[in-house]
C-alpha cells in the first residue's frame, strides 16, 4: 500500500490508531477459525463515524479492500482480510452511549463487547437476549453483522429481532440511519435488515439502537437423560408442542458428556446416549409449572431420568458443563469441523440419525451438541488435516451432513455466517436467482466491491 | 540452525489455543488498549510463528512480549486451558538468549540483584540519598517535580535499617518446638518493610515454630526469571535451594517470592537434577497466609487484632501470585473474616491485577495507572478503611495509586493487622 495513503489514514484517525508493523499485520490475519489466514496491509482503528466515512471514501476512490472487524471471535473467516487492504478494527468505538429505561433500549457503538453491555444493563435489571457464546469477546457490531444467536433464542429469537435501528457508513462514505428507535416502523423497504447478517460486505455499522427486556426474576434448570440421542431430539419438539417454551434447550451427546466428566466431574450420567438441558425463566409460579410440565413430557417421550437443579449454584454447574463442551471438542483433535446447520425443530431426530449413519459410513467420530431448541445443531467431526485419508473422509461426511440438513428443509448456517468457511456450500444450496439478487444489492451499495470482498460467494 | 529450545519446550501449550478470543475480556492490558498484539491470543499466535521461523525477535516483538503483566487472568479463564504465561516467559527467555538482556536490565539483574551483598550496598546508597526526594506523607516519598516526566510516582521510603541487618540466624520456638522453618525475606521485605519480617518471625515462634533465617538466601529472582534471564534466575534458584535446606518448611510474607520459589521447577528446570532439586524446594515452600491456616491450622477467630484496627472495615486485594499462581484465595479471607473487631467487605474486582507486574510498571507506568484506577473503583465501592494484601509488590503499587486517586484508604500487609 502506498505510503501516502497510510499518511492520509494517519491524519484522519491519528498516528496511534494506524498500525503497519509486520507483527500487528500478523495479529490481524486471523479470526476464531483455524485455517483462514491472510494479512491486511494496514490496521486502522477509527473512533468516530466521520473517521470511518473518511477512510471509506479514500478506499473507495483507490479501490482498496476494507474488512471491518470487532473482537475477531467469529468462526466463519468473516473478519479475515482476505484480499488484504485495510483491517478496520472497531474495538476502540466501545461506548455505551445511552440506556433508555423508559423505552427499554440502549444505544451502543459497534465495539462494545456483549458481556460489558450485559454487566452494565444488568444494573438496571435489563438484558439483551441474543446470547452468542462468544459473548466475552464478541462486539455488537460483529454480532449484528453476523446476526448472532445462542441458546436463549428458543424463546427470545436472534439478534435481528432486537435491532431497532443502526447508523451505517456506506462504502461510498455516506453516513445513513436505518430503522429508528420505535418498535414499529413501516416506512418503505426494510433496509435495516439487509445490513443484519451482511457480514460486513455492505457497509460499516457505527452505532446501533438495541431493544432490551427486563431480566426475568426466576430461572430453573432441568436435565433429562436419554438412552437414545434421537429420542432426545424428539423431546425437544414434544415439550414445545405441549405448550412450554423454555428459554434454552441444549443437547450434549455421549461423547461430550464423557469429556466433560473427565475435565470437571459434576455427575453427568456417563452411560447416557444424550442429555437435554432445559432452562425456564419468568415469574416463579410460571417457572415452577413449566418445569413440572417439562419433566412430565420428557419422561413420557423417552427420558429415563429427569433432574431439576436444586438451586442456582446447582444450575450453574450444568451450564458450566455445557460451556465446557466446545472446549472439549476442540481440545481433542488437531482439526475440528464444527458446522452450524439448522433444521426445523421437528427434524432434529432425522438430522441426528443422519449424523450417526455418516459416522459409520465414513468411519469418523461425529459429535452432536448444540442449541437443540431451535434446530441449530453443531455436529463436529474430529480429524487431522495432516492425515489425508481421514481428513478426506471427514470432508465427505461434512458435505453429506449439510446436504442432509438442506434436504430436511434446513439451512447451511444458523448463526456463524458464510464468510469463507462455508463458501464451498453456498452456491450449491442457494437458488441462483437469490444469489443474483444478493449480488445486485451488493453492487448497488458497493460499486467498487471494497467492503469485505471475497466473502459469502467467490 | 536457530536456537528455539526454550520455545520448543512450551510449543505444546501454544498449540492449545483455539483462538476463541475470550482472553480479551480478562486481559487488563487489552482492556486498556484494545489491540490484538496486547492479548494472549495475539502473543500466542506470534510465538507460534517464531517457532515456525516466520517471525523474528524484532524490537517490536520485544515490545509486544514486554506488554504482559503475567497476571494469568487469561490462563485462569481459558476454555482450552492454554498456559500462555509459559509461552510468554519462554519467548522472553528465547529473546534474551538471542539478543542479550540490554545494558540496564543486564546491570540490574546480574550485577545487583543476583549479588546479595552488592544489592544491599546499592539499596543502602539509595537509602542514604532518599532524603533528597520530597515527602508525600509519613514514610511515603515521591519524585520531585522536575522529574515529573517519569510520572508523579509515590513510593515507600527505604528502611533506615534493613531486615538483614537486624535478624539473628535462629529464633527458637517459644515453648515446645513443633517444627523448624526457614524464613525467606525477599527484597521488598528486606529493604522496605523489615518490620513485616520481624512480626512474622515473632508470630511463628510464639506458635511453637523455630525460625531460621539463612544468611546465604538470595533474591527469589522473580523479575529476572519473568524477564527471561534464565541463566541468572537459575543461579539464584541454585543459591536458594542450597540456603533453604534442612528445614520442614520455607515461609515468606511475600506472595511473589513464595510463588517464584515454588515455580523454579516449572519455568527453569532444564534437566533431571534441576527437576529434582527445584521440585523438592517447591514441596516445602508455603506463603505465610497458607502456612498459618493450612499448616499451623490456626483458627482465625483466635487471632488478636491490633488495637489500631478495631472497628475498621477491611477489603482484600488478591495478588496474582497468590490467587492464580498458588491458588491461595480462601486463607487470607478466612483470617480477615475471623478477626474479631474487624469488618470484612469483599471488593467487586478483588482478583484484578493491581497493574504493577514487576518491571512492567517501570516501562508502562501509564497503563499501570489506568489498570490501577479500575482497582481503585473496586476499593471505593466497598467503603473500606483499609486495603489489605499479602504481597509487598502490590502494596507499593496500591499505595501509589491510592494517593494518586486522593483516596483515604491505607494499605497494609495482612500480617500487620495481627498481634
Amino acid at each position: 500500500m502506498k505510503e501516502s495513503l497510510i499518511a492520509e489514514f494517519r491524519s484522519i484517525v491519528g498516528k496511534e490508531n494506524v498500525l503497519t508493523s509486520s507483527e500487528a499485520l500478523k495479529a490481524y490475519s486471523y479470526d476464531g477459525t483455524t485455517n483462514w489466514i491472510r494479512e491486511p496491509d494496514v490496521v486502522v482503528f477509527p473512533t468516530t463515524a466521520s473517521q470511518v466515512s473518511a477512510v471509506l471514501k479514500i478506499a473507495n476512490k483507490e479501490k482498496i479492500p476494507v474488512t471491518p472487524r470487532g473482537g475477531g471471535t467469529n468462526v466463519s473467516g468473516g473478519s479475515v482480510p482476505w484480499l488484504g487492504g485495510v483491517a478496520l478494527v472497531m474495538t476502540k468505538m466501545n461506548k455505551i452511549v445511552r440506556i433508555d429505561k423508559e423505552n427499554l433500549t440502549a444505544t451502543v457503538e459497534p465495539g462494545v463487547v456483549l458481556q460489558d453491555l450485559t454487566l452494565r444493563i444488568a444494573k438496571d435489571r435489563l438484558f439483551f437476549p441474543p446470547d452468542p457464546q462468544s459473548f466475552l469477546g464478541a462486539t455488537l457490531g460483529g454480532i449484528i453483522s453476523e446476526n448472532g444467536g445462542g441458546p436463549a433464542c428458543v424463546k427470545y429469537g436472534v439478534t435481528k429481532q432486537y435491532i431497532l435501528g443502526i447508523e451505517v457508513v456506506l462504502p461510498t462514505g455516506e453516513i445513513v440511519n436505518l430503522g429508528g428507535r420505535t418498535l414499529k416502523n413501516v416506512v418503505g423497504y426494510d433496509l435495516l435488515h439487509i445490513f443484519i447478517s451482511a457480514e460486513g460486505t455492505l457497509g460499516v455499522i457505527t452505532k446501533a439502537e438495541l431493544k432490551l427486556l427486563p431480566i426475568p426474576p426466576v430461572k430453573k434448570t432441568i436435565m433429562a437423560v436419554y438412552d437414545d440421542v434421537a429420542a432426545a431430539g424428539e423431546s425437544v419438539y414434544r415439550v414445545l408442542e405441549n405448550g412450554v417454551i423454555p428459554d434454552k434447550i441444549e443437547l450434549l451427546d455421549n461423547w461430550v458428556i464423557n469429556r466433560i466428566e473427565e475435565m470437571m466431574p459434576i455427575g453427568l450420567p456417563k452411560d447416557a446416549d444424550a442429555v437435554l438441558l432445559f432452562e425456564c425463566d419468568g415469574i416463579s409460579e410460571a417457572v415452577a409449572k413449566e418445569s413440572e410440565q417439562i419433566a412430565e413430557t420428557t419422561k413420557k417421550y423417552g427420558a429415563r431420568e429427569v433432574r431439576i437443579a436444586k438451586d442456582d449454584e446447582d444450575a450453574a454447574k450444568y451450564w458450566m458443563a455445557r460451556k465446557a463442551g466446545f472446549a472439549a471438542v476442540y481440545g481433542k483433535a488437531k482439526t475440528v469441523f464444527a458446522e452450524d446447520v439448522t433444521v426445523p425443530r421437528g427434524k432434529i431426530p432425522d438430522l441426528i440419525n443422519k449424523c450417526k449413519e455418516l459416522a459409520k459410513k465414513y468411519d469418523v467420530e461425529i459429535i452432536v451438541l448444540g442449541h437443540a431448541g431451535d434446530g441449530n445443531l453443531h455436529p463436529a467431526i474430529l480429524t487431522d488435516i495432516n492425515n489425508k485419508d481421514h481428513y478426506d473422509r471427514s470432508v465427505k461426511a461434512m458435505h453429506e451432513i449439510i446436504e442432509g440438513a438442506v434436504e430436511l428443509g434446513g439451512v447451511l448456517s444458523g448463526e456463524h455466517g458464510i464468510g469463507l468457511e462455508k463458501q464451498k456450500f453456498f452456491d450449491k444450496v442457494t437458488d441462483p436467482v437469490v444469489v443474483n439478487m444478493m449480488k445486485g444489492i451488493k453492487s448497488l451499495l458497493d460499486p467498487n466491491n471494497i467492503m469485505n470482498p471475497g466473502k459469502i460467494w467467490d | 540452525m536457530k536456537d528455539l529450545s526454550e520455545l520448543k519446550k512450551v510449543e505444546q501449550y501454544a498449540d492449545q489455543c483455539m483462538k476463541c478470543g475470550f482472553c480479551s475480556f480478562f486481559c487488563p492490558v487489552y482492556q486498556e488498549e484494545r489491540i490484538e498484539t496486547g492479548v494472549a491470543r495475539g502473543k500466542n499466535y506470534l510465538a507460534k510463528l517464531i517457532i515456525k521461523g516466520e517471525q523474528e525477535f524484532t524490537p517490536e516483538m520485544g515490545e509486544i512480549l514486554g506488554k504482559c503483566l503475567l497476571c494469568k487472568r487469561c490462563v485462569a479463564n481459558c476454555p482450552s486451558k492454554t498456559q500462555i504465561d509459559r509461552v510468554v516467559v519462554a519467548a522472553r527467555a528465547q529473546m534474551v538468549k538471542e539478543k542479550g538482556l540490554g545494558f540496564i536490565k543486564g546491570f540490574v539483574f546480574r550485577r545487583a540483584m543476583a549479588n546479595r551483598k552488592a544489592m544491599g550496598r546499592y539499596a543502602r546508597l539509595m537509602q542514604t540519598f532518599q532524603w533528597l526526594l520530597p515527602k508525600t506523607e509519613g514514610k511515603v516519598r515521591h519524585l520531585p517535580d522536575f522529574i515529573k516526566s517519569l510520572g508523579g510516582r509515590n513510593f515507600p521510603a527505604l528502611a533506615r535499617t534493613f531486615l538483614r541487618e537486624q535478624v539473628k540466624t535462629v529464633y527458637p520456638a517459644v515453648g515446645p518446638r513443633k517444627m523448624t522453618v526457614a524464613f525467606f525475606m525477599g527484597c521488598a521485605t528486606d529493604f522496605v518493610y523489615p518490620e513485616l519480617g520481624l512480626s512474622l518471625i515473632s508470630f511463628l515462634t510464639r506458635r511453637g515454630v523455630e525460625v531460621r533465617v539463612p544468611k546465604e538466601q538470595n533474591c527469589c529472582g522473580a523479575a529476572i526469571l519473568f524477564s527471561g534471564d534464565f541463566a541468572t534466575a537459575r543461579f539464584l534458584a541454585d543459591e536458594n535451594v542450597k540456603a533453604l535446606k534442612d528445614v520442614d518448611y520455607v515461609v515468606t510474607a511475600c506472595g511473589t517470592c513464595s510463588s517464584t520459589l515454588k515455580d523454579y521447577k516449572k519455568y527453569l528446570a532444564g534437566n533431571e537434577d534441576e527437576e529434582k532439586r527445584y521440585g523438592e524446594l517447591e514441596s516445602r515452600v508455603k506463603d505465610a497466609t497458607e502456612f498459618i491456616i493450612d499448616v499451623l491450622k490456626v483458627k482465625p477467630e483466635e487471632l488478636t487484632l491490633k488495637k489500631e484496627f478495631e472497628g475498621k472495615t477491611a477489603t482484600w486485594h488478591d495478588p496474582c501470585h497468590l490467587i492464580r499462581y498458588q491458588n491461595i484465595k480462601e486463607q487470607p479471607r478466612a483470617i480477615l473474616k475471623g478477626l474479631k473487631g474487624l469488618t470484612y467487605a469483599e471488593m467487586p474486582n478483588a482478583d484484578l491485577c493491581c497493574g504493577m507486574g514487576g518491571s512492567f510498571s517501570v516501562y508502562h507506568y501509564d497503563i499501570t495507572k489506568k489498570i490501577a484506577a479500575k482497582k481503585m473503583e473496586g476499593i471505593k465501592a466497598t467503603g473500606a478503611d483499609i486495603v489489605v494484601t499479602a504481597c509487598p509488590g502490590c502494596m507499593i503499587n496500591l499505595l501509589d495509586n491510592v494517593l494518586l486517586n486522593k483516596m483515604p484508604q491505607k494499605v497494609y500487609h495482612l500480617l500487620e493487622l495481627v498481634e
